[in-house]
């Protein structure tokens, strides 16, 4: 029951936007939520720790159980919620076009990982390397490793004809990768280069649970230009 | 069918092995493989490329769909083949959410020992700092100790619940790279424990890296 959850989140983090989009989609509204800043430390607060030690945001709480990673809390409702709200992984027992279709979309789900960990470098490098360590060589080379990266998503959008990431439904893997990618074109990269990611940003924009999730922070000021050279 | 499986992999790392011991526990075996050579840069090769575009090993295909991501093939091996092998994601609720929260936790156990093991491999030399390779190594130290400490609470033996799970499959390998690495036995008993029951079971034993048994590990990690 959603009564029985709450998520701790900050706005604008990709891995809590994929546990916000999850709860939308699989008809969860009405969970208790707190919305924490990053800026004033509060994913460190005793409240947090308290759910994660590991002091990080998303924090989630469903009854007692505990997952504070986005992608086990994205995978945990599904699997609980199966029959209600959009299914986000077909079932397995069935077709084989299925099979296919389910590798396809954990193909993805996980790829996911690698296009935030390379953007978070970039966009997190002034806050985790401290001054003396930090090298315009060694920023230009994250930012290659980061254009490579997005070059190859740009190319699998070029690939699905339904306009979302894995086949012609909205699925897992854009509950999991679409919060980074927004996160990309809100903070500068050129819809021009990359116009299949502009168009699925565009598209998803529209999408229910992503406008009743869309970070507040967002709403209130305009995205820095931190992608623009990608 | 194991038959239509290929699977693309270096010996000793822990993503291409995460693979084969799930393999080995759905009673897999029998899938066609090829072992290849990082040192000799197989991994570019077509013969990779065309099932992983990234070229990176594992590249893994189960009939012609390539799933190269290991935590993905390991997910769907468990899923497609459900009724057969070990139970590696049990039924109840509390058991599949534990699993999950360890098998996602892994990235911060492998990011973090990426980063002192290598170091040198991935900062040019100009941009190398004692004080990163310090940090790197304190990160290092507290991500063990926790992980330390969820074994201390299990009484099992295993990551999560009372039974080998998924959790085992996707984490074990990046914990015996650290024993491959040089971590310290005596300072971390429960891990080390672990590492030395598990070393035994049939999938882990079948699966060992060759390389492993022919060379002696190195100690980068021994002041963790």
């Amino acid at each position: 029951m959603a009564k029985d959850m709450t998520l701790w989140w900050g706005s604008g983090s990709p891995p809590c936007w994929r546990v916000l989009i999850a709860l939308e989609e699989k008809k969860l509204q009405g969970y208790n939520q707190k919305l924490l800043s990053f800026e004033k430390g509060e994913h460190k607060s005793k409240e947090v720790m308290d759910v994660n030690p590991r002091g990080q945001l998303p924090a989630f709480k469903c009854g007692d159980i505990v997952i504070n990673e986005s992608y086990g809390a994205c995978f945990f409702l599904e699997s609980k919620f199966k029959s209600q709200g959009t299914k986000l992984i077909p079932d397995c027992a069935g077709s084989d076009n299925n099979c296919a279709l389910i590798a396809l979309i954990m193909q993805r789900v996980f790829e996911g990982n690698t296009l935030h960990q390379k953007m978070a470098e970039v966009f997190m490098y002034n806050w985790k390397v401290p001054e003396n360590e930090r090298h315009e060589s060694a920023f230009e080379r994250l930012k290659e490793t980061l254009t490579t990266e997005v070059q190859m998503w740009e190319g699998y959008l070029k690939k699905t004809p339904g306009g979302f990431l894995a086949g012609e439904n909205f699925s897992m893997a854009d509950v999991i990768v679409f919060p980074s990618v927004a996160l990309l074109l809100h903070m500068g990269l050129s819809e021009d280069k990359y116009p299949k990611l502009a168009e699925y940003y565009k598209k998803l924009q529209g999408r229910p649970s992503v406008k009743a999730t869309w970070p507040p922070t967002w709403k209130e000021t305009p995205g820095q230009e931190i992608f623009k050279d990608i | 069918m194991a038959k239509d499986m290929t699977l693309l992999w270096g010996s000793g790392s822990p993503p291409c092995w995460r693979i084969m011991i799930a393999l080995e526990e759905k009673n897999l075996q029998g899938y066609n493989q090829k072992l290849l050579s990082f040192e000799k840069g197989e991994h570019k090769s077509k013969e990779v490329m065309d099932i992983n575009p990234r070229g990176q090993l594992p590249a893994f295909k189960c009939g012609d769909v390539p799933v190269n991501e290991s935590c993905a093939a390991c997910f769907h091996l468990e899923c497609k083949y459900k009724s057969q092998g070990t139970k590696l994601i049990p039924d109840c609720e509390a058991g599949l959410a534990q699993i999950l929260q360890r098998v996602f936790e892994v990235n911060a156990l492998v990011e973090k020992s990426s980063n002192v093991i290598y170091y040198n491999w991935k900062v040019p030399e100009g941009e190398r700092h004692e004080s990163a390779i310090k940090r790197n190594k304190e990160a290092l130290t507290a991500e063990v100790k926790l992980w330390e400490g969820y074994l201390q609470k299990t009484s099992s033996g295993f990551l999560a619940g009372k039974n080998f799970s998924l959790a085992d499959v996707i984490v074990f390998p990046a914990i015996a790279y650290l024993y491959r690495h040089g971590l310290s036995e005596e300072r971390y008993p429960k891990l080390t424990e672990y590492y030395k029951n598990l070393m035994n079971r049939p999938s882990i034993k079948a699966t060992w890296p060759p390389t492993w048994k022919e060379t002696p590990g190195q100690d980068i990690l021994k002041d963790i």
